[in-house]
């Protein structure tokens, strides 16, 4: 593809003008690709909130003040860095098994 | 620490291999990758942390391709044949189907609300009717429970709240503006007290008209 046809290529979805005259065409696909570049971090972020707040929920069932912060101090006290936050997954599929770790972690 | 919670759970095991295949469903996965190591960690001294990063890099190999053919032979009864077929839950985060949050099938609680402070009562209906104490929690859908509160008239505040707390609401024209105190929005509709404190509560945006149904 020509240079300009790439462009163009790239804003074919894009509504109204901003896919039919070039000069904003070039704009809006900065723009674009400069929320595509700062999503990508923000994703990260928002799914880290995610997994905390769901660890959070479920852990402050467990007892009287007990809490996702005590959680994490007690893992890192123990040393139990194998819990990344992704294992928010562990409570959906078995929550049994985060039950033990937390018990055993609070010993 | 991760030998620690595959020594409670190997005892569980270990004398109820012979009739593993009715319990797959009850042994859970990420803890099969503990028990892997029973041989060597019964053995070795518990605590340090050489063990963990062995039973992580297994999790990552399983995580990359849940093929059982590349399992070596005397561990292959370990991974769930279900388990190892089915969706990634270790690679994506889950999220909620449709039917995950349908309406119909949401728990409904029952409060009551004589003489309990209104604050205090409407942040803990807000926690459950949002859904943040639910494992399921997800910001974008409704996956909270219903609550119905019963005695709205007999809700009660500490202090002078009763005769100083005052309730705005504008019409939008100029000099629309009325007020009124909490005794005697209470005598005229005592529901309104606590709806507008729990909808105070509750998120506002594209959300709240899923939440504040």
């Amino acid at each position: 593809l020509v240079d300009v046809e790439k462009n163009s290529l790239f804003a074919s979805s894009f509504r109204g003008a901003h896919s039919r005259l070039t000069r904003t065409i070039t704009q809006q696909r900065i723009r674009a690709l400069v929320s595509a570049h700062q999503d990508r971090d923000m994703k990260k972020r928002d799914f880290c909130h995610l997994w905390i707040t769901r660890i959070n929920a479920i852990i402050r069932g467990v007892g009287v003040s007990y809490s996702y912060s005590r959680l994490i101090r007690n893992l890192y006290n123990k040393q139990l860095l194998l819990n990344h936050k992704i294992l928010a997954q562990i409570i959906i599929s078995n929550r049994n098994c985060l039950y033990m770790i937390s018990n055993e972690i609070r010993k | 620490m991760a030998i620690l919670c595959a020594s409670t759970s190997t005892i569980f095991s270990s004398s109820e291999r012979t009739s593993f295949g009715s319990l797959k469903k009850t042994i859970p996965s990420n803890q099969s990758s503990f028990l892997g190591f029973f041989p060597v960690a019964a053995l070795s001294k518990p605590g340090s942390v050489l063990p963990t990063t062995l039973s992580f890099s297994k999790r990552d190999f399983r995580v990359c391709c849940q093929d059982l053919s590349l399992v070596p032979e005397n561990q292959r009864w370990m991974f769930e044949e279900s388990e190892a077929d089915g969706p990634d839950i270790w690679n994506n985060t889950w999220y909620p189907k449709a039917k995950d949050h349908i309406n119909t099938e949401k728990t409904w609680y029952v409060v009551d609300a004589t003489d309990k402070i209104l604050g205090r009562l409407a942040s803990t209906i807000a926690v459950h009717i949002r859904g943040k104490n639910l494992a399921t929690y997800t910001p974008s859908v409704d996956m909270g429970a219903f609550v119905i509160v019963v005695n709205a008239e007999k809700v009660a505040v500490s202090g002078k709240k009763r005769t100083q707390k005052l309730y705005r609401r504008h019409s939008g024209r100029p000099g629309g503006m009325k007020v009124e105190t909490f005794n005697q929005l209470q005598q005229r509709i005592p529901e309104r007290i606590i709806e507008h404190a729990v909808r105070g509560m509750l998120p506002k945006g594209r959300v709240s008209s899923l939440v504040s149904n």
